[in-house]
Parts: C-alpha cells; structure tokens; sequence
C-alpha cells in the first residue's frame, strides 16, 4: 500500500492552507505530520481522508487516482480527537458499524467486534453506552472501529491530545502496538514533537502549509534543515555564524556553511566542566530526569543539559565544551 | 481512471440528490406558504378600488383618525406591557435563578400556565374576576372597568410573561461563579454586585425579552378580542376592516403598517440576543445561591406574588367553567360542558387533528432544512436563514389575510386547499416557523461534525447517516419541535381566524364565538377541555424527552 501526494494546494479564500504538498508513504510505515496550530496538518489529513477536496494536485493509493473520490468510498479509518462514538449506539454497535454498512453477516460483525474488543481489552465494556466510558476508553472504541473493516490506511487527528497524561502515555503505547501488528499505513496528526518522536517512523514537519522537512525522528532532530524544526523539534541553541567564529570557531574546521545559515547545537550536547572557565551559571531548572542550565557566555545565552541533579549554582563558573560533529548548520528560515 | 470515476458519480447522484430533495421541499413550501401570500399582502394593499395600482389607500387609512388612535393605542399599551412585563419576569426569573426560594419549577410552572391555553383564556379569567359580573367586583361593589387598557395590559402581560421569563431567565443562567467570587473578595455588596455584574451581563438578554414582549403584546388578538372592549388597536382593526367591513384592501395597509414596528422589533431582538451569547465561556463555573435571608424572604414574596396572577387567572376560569351561573349561584354542574356553538366539540377534534399534522409536518420540514443548510455553502445559507428568520416578525392577523388572498382564488391551483384543515395546518406551520427552525439549527449544531465524519469515512451516505447518527442524536429536539407545533396549533388564534369555515374550524375560534355571544361560562368550559389536551401533550412531551434521556 503506497500513499503518494503530489503538489497538493488548498485554499481557504485568502489563506493558503496547503501550498505544493508532495510526499510519499508506504505500509507499515508509521507518519507523524507534526507543526504548530495553523501549519496545515490537519487540512492535510483531511484532503487524504476525503474529508475536503484539494484545489490542485493529485493524490494516488497504489496508483489509483483518489483525489475526487468522497471519503466513504474510500475506505480509510480515522479517529478524532474528540472520540466521535455515535452517542446511540452501544460500544459493540459502534465497532460493527462499518462492516454492517458494507452490508456483512450479523455473525461475521460479531465475531469480528468480539475480536477487537479483545484486541482492545474492552470485552467486558461490549454493551456500554459511549457516555459510560472514560476518555481513554472511548479512544480505544474509535480506534478499534477504525480498523474493523480492515482500512487501507488509518488517519488519526490529534488523537491523544484530549487525554490526561497518564493516560496518553498508555495509549500512545497501545497505538503503535496495534499499527505494527496490523502492517497498516497509518498517518497521525500532532502537535507535540515528544509523541512524533516516540511514534514515528518517519516526521513530516509542516510550517505555514508547506513541508518544511520529511525524515525519520533522529534526522529531524540531529540535523534539521532550518530554524524552524530546529525550534519546533526540542530546545536548541541557535548561533549565528560570526559569534561562532568568534567564540567557538573550532565547530567549523572542515565545514563551510553558506554564510547565512547558523548552528544548532542541542543542550545535551554541550558538556560542562565545573571548576573551568568561560561561561556562567544563570539559572538551573530541575525537571526531574534532567536538569536543564542556562548559562551566560560571552556569545549570548545558551542552554545545557545535564542528566538528574546538577551541583551547579547560580553564579558558578563552568568551562563549555561543544564536540563539532554535534553542530547541525541550518537555514536561518 | 474510469474505474474510480464511477463510484464518485454514485455518491454524487445519492448525496446531491438527498440533499437536494432536503432544501428543495421546505424552501419550496416556505415560498408558496410564506413569502407568495405575503407578496399578496403587499400587491393587495396598492390596489385600488378601481383595480388600478396606487397608494390611494395608504392615504385613506394614514387620512383615517381612527387608523391613528388604534395605532396610538397599540404603541402605548404595547409599550405599558412590556415594560410591566420586564420588571414582573426579571422578579420572576431573578428568583429562580438567583436566589433561593422554595418551589422553583413550581414558580416556573405558574407563570408557564397561559402558554398552555389560548390567549383569550386570560381575558375571560379577568373577566371573571373583574368584569362587569366578575366577582371582584360585585363582593366589593367596586366599578372596575376592566374592559379596555387596564384589562389588555393585564391579559396581555400574563400571555407574555412566560416568554419574558425565559429568556430573562437564560441570561440569568450564563452565570460565571468566579466573577462573583472576584467581587465578593474585592468586598463588593449584593447590591452593588447586582448592579455592576449582573444588569450588565443581563441587558442583552432583558433588550431581547423585551422585544419579544412587545411583538406578541402588538400583534396579538385573542385577547383584545375579548377584553379590549373600546380600546381599539392595531389587531382588532385588521379584523374590523376585513371581517366587519369587507374591505380587504384596506386591512392589507393596515397588516402592512403593523408589520413595521414588528419587523424592526424583530430586527432589534436578533441583534441584541445574538450579542448575548458568547459572553460566557464554555469553562464557566455555575452560580449556586446560597440561603440570604435580606435578600431571598422579599424575593420569594415578590415572585409568587407574581406567579399567584396567572394561577388565579387560569384557575378561575376552570372554577367558572363547573359554576352554574357566575356570580349568583355558585353550585357545581356540567351544564356549561353541554356547548351551544356551531359544531359544538366538533372544532375541537379538528383543531387536535390540525396540531399533529402541523406538528409532523413542521418537524420533518424543519430538519431537512436545517440538515441541507448545515451542509451549503455560507452565501447560499445566509439569504435562506433570513426567509426562515422572517415569520416571526409577522403577526397571525396578516398571515390570516395573506393566506386569503392568496389562496381564495378560483382558478389557482392552491385554491383546492382554500377551507380545508390542511392549509390551517400549513398556515400553524408557517406561523411558529421560526421558534421551530431556531430550536432545531440549535439541536443539528450539536450533534458534533466529527461524528459525521466518522460516519462517512465508515461508509455512510447521507441518508444512512441521518437515520443511523443524526436522528437518533437529536431526537428531543425533534420531539420538542413536534410538541411546539402541537401546542401553538392548539391554541392560535390571530392567523386561523380568517381561514375558517362553516364546516372546518378551531377551538379558539368557538371559545371567541361563546364569549361574544355572551355564553361566558361555556367558553370557559371550552377553553377548559382545550387546556385539558395542551396538558396532556405537554406530559407526553416530558414522558418522551425523559424516555429519551433514558436511553441515551
């Protein structure tokens, strides 16, 4: 099963919601658009579940033409993030739902339901109302009547963005789980770069409706293209070419980045010496696993990571060390 | 390519055709059975005597000093109920929402009472109790003439009080907690905290009741048509041209001229609620009041004061229907029961029959338009909105007079339907459009978009997904909009008075023909036995909306 978009555009009056959209994706591939409110995620998603139709472009399943066909003939599953189990209908009715439109056997939609109601550890909850259950529970019945009628593809909008974090830790689990033991292509809708990362199998990073980068997480995240997913991927630091000449001109040996574009250089990746010097303490923020540093360097600010508790103290004195290969040059837009 | 060109095509013809069949059949009977006969009204008003097309009689009627005092009457008692009206349901509603008083849904049920009954049913009550036989007056001896303004404002003010209280009431609901919080810890008083939070937040919602008030006050006729006695007004003068004098064109001019102030109170009422909502956030925390005595003992007095007027009102009439001659004997019978009217309880059953087919017809139209709108284009639903919006702002006496115009001629294909129990459901279909298209848009909008889209990625067409998700997910509103129909039906008066015919006619209808014949007492048998239905639909409603939340 391939997905392939190409110079897909979408316009909402004046806004370009989609601007020349192109990229391809294949089963079991597990993609993540991810960007902030307003990139064109969502309008994206739903131009491939049929949802909305594209200005210009076309966009192809194994090399049929699906652009105009409507969402109900083009037997995707989705989930939103608002659960969206029709309210009259029991847990096991809203699974069944899809396979009793395709007209199958009563039989064949029971056992099929009981099979994901196990799948999704829910037998006991088959004749709940939707009201009944909790969020997590509900998500996991969308779900699983999004894959009951075997989908070519399964879109997820935002689906855990609705949930406390306990509970979406779970999930976010139990999705991948699901995905991978389906092979099923699946393209998920998200704004927190942490699920991206621990889900994807490749990130489509979107900025003001265009792609701003495709890769898999650890590319995104080591060498993003420009500042943008430099930004949006993580904390980073982000120094001009001239003030790393000045103060740490070793991070270019060897590299001969076009003039405008600066260095991303990740807090964990700088190493602090305690007892050196060169930079100064600002303030340390304990996050628990981590604790994050601000430091004042002749440079500007910068930020470093350090793993569980620090023994740094506002004002200390600390020497930097940033290993060149660690320095990603991007794009300054 | 053609082999997925083909299902496209499918859908295309289900879906469009679905939703097609949806605009096309309201927008199509809302132009024949709305914006046609109204056009008439205004073609009806240029033409005159001679055939020929001028404002000639705008002239007569603006040059008639009787057109001036019936519209100086009808301004200044319009005006005198609203404002009654306000003070007496923002008491009403203040107390129920605000405060702590015992029995609040019985308050609110009291003053709902004369939503349940025709409006004539307040004018006869006052007519029991002060008229010229009432038994106010004749235990104290004292000589209230209550025929006239003092009896149209009180019999007007009780019709319109539910309708105050409600939407005064809704205003009063969109409460958030922690302002009031915020106020208290700054130190602020009850009072002050009323009038710094609440009337402010309020004034939308009191701007919007009180148009709403002085709609149905100036277009109402049942009441002015038992209790007005002299004071003639703009409703009773439509009457007065059409059916006393024959002279239709003129009543035209005069159901123009009162389509006016209607229309821009209308007009004024949609701004003001619409700026009423969106003040309250979705994450308010609801107002709960606590026990103060200073405040809550005076008000408690104030609003079952209040309420008490139209529990006398409609209670008297009830007493009054089993009485054997008010006010001179006072033993029980059922002789009033025994009619003496034309068709005795035939119009009765016909107005029950009248009611289910407006409520079946009214709900049914009313969501496959709403359904189609939610799925246009906004250019297209704009317009389409505005027609829906429309009915409300015209009074029943001028539908009535449309309905005559446009429908009593011979010839025409509609005319088939002139004199038939249908177009009096049609016309009662027309008449409560609005109320009915507003709760049923409110009902559709929440019935969340993704829901749909679950469906139709699922498969669904349009029409499975109205049978399967979007019916079973609005059924109380469905079943409301029914029982609105049903229970405006039973009770209307101004737009089937000009409608009806020897053979099909309605209760309200009967209840005025006994009360001009002087058989007070039968009318109010009459009245009885129609109360009596609207109480049973409206306990049928509550069974069938608490069924539903059952289930669900």
């Amino acid at each position: 099963m391939k997905l392939h978009l190409q110079n897909i555009t979408k316009e909402f009056g004046p806004v370009v919601a989609l601007d020349d959209v192109s990229f391809s994706a294949e089963a079991p591939e597990f993609i993540c658009l991810l960007g902030p409110s307003g990139c064109g995620k969502t309008t994206l998603l739903r131009l491939i579940a049929g949802l909305s139709m594209p200005d210009r472009g076309q966009l192809r399943l194994d090399g049929e033409d699906l652009t105009r066909i409507p969402a109900r003939d083009r037997g995707f599953g989705i989930v939103f993030q608002a659960y969206s189990l029709f309210p009259n209908m029991t847990v096991a009715q809203n699974i069944g739902y899809g396979l009793k439109i395709r007209g199958r056997p009563t039989a064949e939609i029971k056992e099929r339901v009981g099979q994901l109601l196990d799948l999704i550890r829910l037998p006991h909850l088959a004749d709940r109302y939707p009201y009944q259950l909790s969020g997590g529970q509900q998500q996991r019945v969308a779900l699983a009547r999004a894959v009951a009628v075997d989908p070519k593809l399964l879109l997820l909008d935002e689906p855990l963005s609705a949930l406390d974090a306990k509970v979406r830790t779970e999930l976010r689990a139990e999705i991948r789980e699901l995905q991978q033991r389906l092979g099923i292509l699946t393209i998920m809708v998200t704004h927190d770069q942490e699920e991206a990362l621990l889900l994807a199998d490749r990130v489509v990073c979107m900025q003001h409706g265009k792609i701003a980068q495709v890769g898999t997480p650890g590319e995104l995240y080591a060498t993003p293209v420009n500042r943008f997913v430099a930004d949006f991927m993580g904390v980073s630091n982000l120094m001009e070419q001239s003030t790393i000449r000045q103060w740490a001109s070793h991070l270019l040996n060897g590299h001969t980045p076009p003039a405008d574009y600066i260095a991303c250089i990740r807090p964990e990746d700088i190493t602090l010496r305690p007892g050196a010097t060169g930079a100064r303490v600002r303030q340390v923020h304990f996050l628990g696993n981590l604790s994050r540093i601000e430091l004042d360097w002749p440079g500007g600010k910068l930020v470093a990571e350090e793993a569980g508790r620090t023994s740094l103290v506002p004002g200390a004195e600390v020497g930097i060390d940033i290993a060149p290969h660690r320095c990603a040059w991007v794009a300054p837009q | 390519m053609s082999a997925t060109a083909a299902p496209a095509w499918r859908e295309l013809d289900i879906d469009k055709l679905f939703l097609g069949f949806c605009l096309f059949v309201p927008l199509t009977a809302l132009t024949i059975f709305f914006a046609y006969p109204l056009l008439t009204v205004v073609t009806r008003s240029l033409t005159e005597a001679d055939g020929g097309i001028g404002i000639g009689n705008y002239i007569r009627i603006l040059n008639a000093p009787s057109f001036w005092r019936a519209t100086v009457n009808s301004l200044v008692m319009s005006l005198s109920t609203t404002a009654a009206v306000l003070m007496c349901g923002l008491v009403v509603a203040y107390a129920v929402h605000r405060c702590k008083v015992p029995g609040r849904a019985l308050l609110l049920g009291a003053v709902s009472l004369p939503l349940l009954a025709p409006s004539l049913v307040q004018g006869l009550g006052l007519i029991f109790l002060l008229g010229r036989n009432g038994i106010v007056t004749k235990t104290t001896g004292l000589d209230i003439n209550i025929y006239g303004f003092w009896g149209l404002l009180i019999a007007n003010g009780l019709y319109a009080l539910p309708q105050a209280v409600l939407i005064i009431g809704a205003a009063l609901r969109a409460a958030d907690a922690r302002i009031y919080e915020a106020a208290e810890i700054l130190g602020t008083s009850g009072f002050r905290k009323f009038v710094d939070i609440t009337l402010p937040n309020i004034k939308f919602g009191l701007l919007s009741a009180g148009f709403i008030v002085f709609t149905v006050t100036i277009t109402d006729f049942g009441n002015a048509a038992t209790i007005g006695g002299d004071y003639a007004i703009l409703a009773t003068e439509i009457y007065n041209q059409v059916v006393g004098q024959m002279n239709f064109n003129l009543g035209a001019v005069v159901g123009i001229l009162l389509l006016l102030p209607t229309i821009l109170s209308f007009y004024l009422e949609r701004v003001a609620s619409q700026r009423q909502f969106g003040s309250v956030s979705d994450s308010a925390v609801p107002l709960v009041p606590t026990f103060t005595p200073k405040r809550d003992v005076p008000m408690t007095l104030a609003a079952w004061l209040v309420a008490l007027l139209p529990v006398v009102t409609v209670a008297i009439v009830i007493y009054g229907s089993f009485v054997w001659l008010w006010p001179y004997r006072f033993d029980l019978t059922l002789k009033h029961y025994a009619v003496k009217v034309a068709g005795g309880y035939d119009p009765l059953w016909t107005t029950v029959q009248i009611s289910i087919v407006a409520g079946v017809i009214g709900s049914l139209m009313l969501f496959a338009l709403g359904f189609s709108l939610q799925r246009l284009p906004r250019h297209i639903v704009k317009p389409i909105y505005f027609l829906c919006l429309l009915p409300a702002a015209v009074p029943g006496l001028v539908l009535g007079l449309a309905y005559i115009f446009a429908f009593n001629v011979p010839g025409l294909p509609v005319y088939a339907l002139y004199g038939t129990a249908t177009l009096l459901a049609i016309c009662n279909v027309t008449h409560y459009w609005t109320q009915g298209f507003l709760t049923t848009m409110t009902g559709l909008r929440q019935v969340p978009p993704t829901l749909e889209e679950s469906a139709a990625c699922l498969g669904a067409s349009l029409p499975r997904l109205v049978r399967d998700v979007i019916v079973p997910s609005m059924a109380p509103t469905l079943v409301s909009v029914f029982f609105f129909m049903f229970m405006r039906s039973m009770v209307t008066l101004s737009a089937v008075i000009f409608l009806i015919t020897a053979s099909v006619s309605v209760a309200s209808v009967s209840i005025m023909r006994l009360d001009e014949a002087g058989f007070t007492s039968q009318a109010a048998a009459y009245a009885t036995c129609t109360m009596g239905i609207v109480v049973v639909a409206s306990v049928l409603m509550r069974a069938c909306l608490w069924a539903l939340k059952r289930k669900q």
